[in-house]
């Protein structure tokens, strides 16, 4: 994100989930030019692991060229537990169900913005790619 | 068909990592009763209630529990909720990003399927939940939220018993429902408990303290302690441990091995 003009916002929002090995970083920089004066970045990585063996990694770059500027960042990093799956299993919900309703509804703040009909693929997409990693 | 059981539980024994917990529990429970256990901190009352739910972790050593006739414990935790076994949890769970609505609609669902009901459609559903909310005094705007998160510890109590009503269990065991409720709190909760009361159902209250069952009047009384069922009573078993302490009980009983 490279901000040259005055007055300029961004926002990023990274949702990356981790299962098996699998191991997930986020890189990125935010740039604002001495030009971009009182600009603005807000940027978010949340991170979703699934299961032990894996891991989130968070890099944030950021470069700032003049004093008026504000940038923020977060991060999180939260574990489907086994707590989560439980209470699933005793509403009537079997795991891979549960996994999935939990990953959709961390994904979702990124599909809402996405057009529809992206946001149905993605969602299909996670449901198989997901699919046996838990349990 | 009255008093047809739901639950017999027949010598329980069960521990974690090789230290026993239960010692050999009896139990029955028939339809349209409401059974309180009451027992001191350690005594293995949420342990009965994480085991007749399914939760991992524990070994069964021996003994039996029949739920409406068949093994419980060879079933699946969601294939016991699907059969009407429901657990209000002690604790229960935040699922951030998960909207209350469709998580309960989604269990519903399970349930009436495996009844071979039809699915409920998101409108009719809705309005079941609107009526059923009622019962137990939440805001509407819980249904929007995720499941549990940032609710207040009172909100989360309700919430279960709320989940309670739209499920309509066979078997409700309740685990220290009455655990961190203030007194209006506590009414309004035990209130929706007893509308949920039914000849068909039954439910099974596990407490500290006698004040819940002021509100929630128990058929019967187990005193659970050490891993033993050491007395059952009716509701005036209750009245005697609130005035006289668990102690009384334990000194009473001659300590059987």
């Amino acid at each position: 994100m490279v901000h040259v003009g005055k007055n300029t916002k961004s926002t990023i929002v990274s949702k990356g989930i981790s299962a098996g090995h699998g191991q997930n970083s986020y890189r990125g920089l935010v740039k604002i030019q001495k030009s971009a004066t009182n600009a603005r970045n807000f940027s978010q990585c949340d991170s979703l692991l699934l299961g032990n063996k894996c891991g989130a990694h968070t890099f944030p770059y950021i470069e700032v060229k003049n004093t008026s500027s504000q940038v923020e960042h977060e991060a999180s990093t939260s574990k489907i537990g086994e707590d989560q799956i439980f209470y699933c299993n005793q509403r009537g919900l079997a795991t891979q169900d549960a996994v999935n309703m939990i990953v959709n509804g961390f994904c979702k703040e990124v599909f809402r913005e996405l057009p529809m009909e992206f946001a149905v693929e993605a969602q299909k997409l996670l449901g198989v790619s997901l699919e046996g990693s838990v349990g | 068909m009255s008093n047809q059981p739901i639950l017999e539980i027949k010598d329980l024994n069960a521990g974690v990592e090789r230290k026993q917990i239960l010692k050999g529990i009896d139990l029955t429970i028939n339809e349209g009763e409401v059974h309180a256990i009451m027992g001191p901190n350690g005594s293995g009352k949420s342990t009965l209630a994480a085991i007749l739910a399914g939760r991992e972790g524990y070994d069964i050593t021996a003994g039996q529990v029949l739920y409406d006739g068949q093994d419980l414990l060879e079933l699946d935790p969601e294939e016991r909720a699907r059969e009407g076994l429901f657990l209000a949890f002690q604790y229960p769970v935040e699922i951030p990003g998960v909207n209350s609505t469709y998580f309960l609609q989604a269990a519903l669902n399970e349930i009436r399927k495996h009844k071979g009901q039809p699915e409920l459609d998101a409108a009719d559903f809705l309005s079941l939940v609107k009526d059923k909310i009622k019962l137990l005094e939440l805001k509407e705007d819980l249904l929007r939220r995720s499941v549990n998160e940032g609710f207040s510890g009172g909100e989360k109590k309700r919430n279960e018993i709320f989940q309670m009503a739209v499920l309509e269990p066979r078997l409700a065991v309740l685990d220290e429902t009455d655990s961190g409720l203030d007194i209006d709190a506590l009414k309004i909760v035990s209130h929706g408990v007893n509308k949920l009361r039914r000849d068909d159902n039954a439910q099974l209250v596990i407490t500290h303290y006698q004040r819940l069952l002021n509100y929630i009047v128990p058929d019967f009384v187990h005193v659970l302690v050490d891993g033993r069922i050491v007395r059952t009573g009716d509701k005036q078993l209750a009245l005697d441990l609130e005035e006289k302490g668990y102690d009384w009980i334990v000194k009473e009983e001659p300590v059987a091995v």
